[in-house]
C-alpha cells in the first residue's frame, strides 16, 4: 500500500509529494553551554523506532509547509 | 541603448493573426484559427510576485486584502492573490497596465522564473484529470481556489476559477524550465477535446466575465 500523508494545508496527499525530514527529536539543545557530545547525539543519533514514530515532513511538491506526523514504520502508514 | 527582448518559454506552432508589443514582450493577441475552445493561453508575460513574511497581516498588496486561509484566492484590481501557506501569497496580475514591483523586500518578482498559462473551456476538468490526481471539482470548495501539487508530475500552483454559469478555467504556474514539456503534455491530453492555442484577447474576455 502506498504511503499517503496529511498535509495541514492541502489535506491527504500521495507520499511522493513529500520530503522526509527525520525523526522529531524535540527542541534542539541550548546554543550556548551544550557539550559537543550533546550536539553530536542530537544531530546524528536516531532512535529508529520499529513502530509508531513522530516525524518531520515537508510538502515539497505542494504548499511547502513543514509539519510533524506519526507514522507506523513497520507498515509505512500514517496514523490517523 | 540596447533594446531588451523578453521571450516566453511557451511556443505554439499556430500562425499568429495579431501580435502586440507589451513592455519588452511580443504578445500574441489572437491566432489565425482559435476554434470554439477549449483553449490554452500563454500568460507568461503577465507580472507575478511572491510575497513572503512571517506577519502577512501588515501587508495590503495593490490594495487587496490578503485571503485569510491557505487555498483561498481573491481577485481585485486586476490582481489575483492566492494564499499559499501561513507566510506566503502569490500575486498574479491578470489584466491591465503593468504594475511595478513594490519596494518592500518581502516581494519577489517571479515573472522571469515561472511560466504561466491558462486552460479555458468546458473540457478543462476532463483535460486536468488526465494529468493530475488532484480533485479540482471538490464541491466543498468555492472558486476561485488555489491548488498546490503535481500536474503532469511537475510541482505547480493552479487556480480554478469560472464565470457564474459560464466557462470554467484553470490558471497554472510552474518553473520556467518545464514550459515546453508542460505545453506538450497539456496539448496531448487536450487533443481529443480539440484544445487549441488562443491569444490574450480570449483571456481578457474571460477575465472580464469573472467579476
Amino acid at each position: 500500500m502506498a504511503l499517503t500523508l496529511t498535509c495541514p494545508v492541502c489535506g491527504k496527499r500521495n507520499g511522493y509529494e513529500f520530503r522526509y525530514g527525520g525523526e522529531d527529536k524535540g527542541p534542539k539543545p541550548d546554543d550556548f553551554g551544550s557539550s559537543p557530545e550533546t550536539w553530536c547525539d542530537y544531530v546524528h543519533m536516531n532512535r529508529c523506532v520499529a513502530g509508531i514514530q513522530k516525524e518531520w515532513w515537508c510538502h515539497r511538491d505542494g504548499c511547502g509547509v513543514w509539519f510533524t506526523t506519526h507514522r507506523d514504520t513497520l507498515k509505512n502508514l500514517e496514523m490517523e | 541603448m540596447t533594446d531588451i527582448k523578453r521571450r516566453s518559454p511557451m511556443v505554439f506552432p499556430q500562425e499568429a493573426k495579431q501580435v502586440e508589443k507589451q513592455g519588452h514582450w511580443a504578445v500574441v493577441m489572437e491566432y489565425a484559427s482559435e476554434g470554439e475552445g477549449p483553449w490554452i493561453i500563454d500568460l507568461s508575460h503577465r507580472p507575478r510576485w511572491d510575497l513572503q513574511d512571517s506577519d502577512l497581516s501588515r501587508f495590503k498588496p495593490f490594495e487587496i486584502d490578503i485571503p485569510g486561509k491557505p487555498g483561498q484566492c481573491r481577485l481585485e484590481n486586476n490582481v489575483l492573490a492566492n494564499r499559499m501557506n501561513r507566510t506566503q501569497v502569490s500575486l498574479w496580475q491578470l489584466t491591465g497596465d503593468r504594475l511595478e514591483t513594490p519596494e518592500d523586500t518581502a516581494f519577489t518578482s517571479t515573472m522571469d522564473v515561472t511560466v504561466c498559462l491558462a486552460i479555458l473551456g468546458q473540457a478543462v476538468f476532463s483535460i486536468a484529470e488526465k494529468l493530475s490526481s488532484l480533485d479540482f471539482r471538490d464541491p466543498a470548495l468555492s472558486t476561485p481556489r488555489l491548488f498546490q501539487g503535481p500536474f503532469a508530475h511537475v510541482p505547480c500552483q493552479m487556480v480554478i476559477a469560472g464565470q457564474p454559469d459560464g466557462m470554467p478555467g484553470m490558471l497554472l504556474t510552474c518553473s520556467r524550465g518545464y514550459a515546453r514539456d508542460m505545453v506538450a503534455a497539456i496539448l496531448h491530453a487536450g487533443h481529443e477535446f480539440k484544445l487549441q492555442p488562443a491569444g490574450q484577447l480570449a483571456f481578457d474576455k474571460w477575465v472580464a466575465g469573472l467579476a
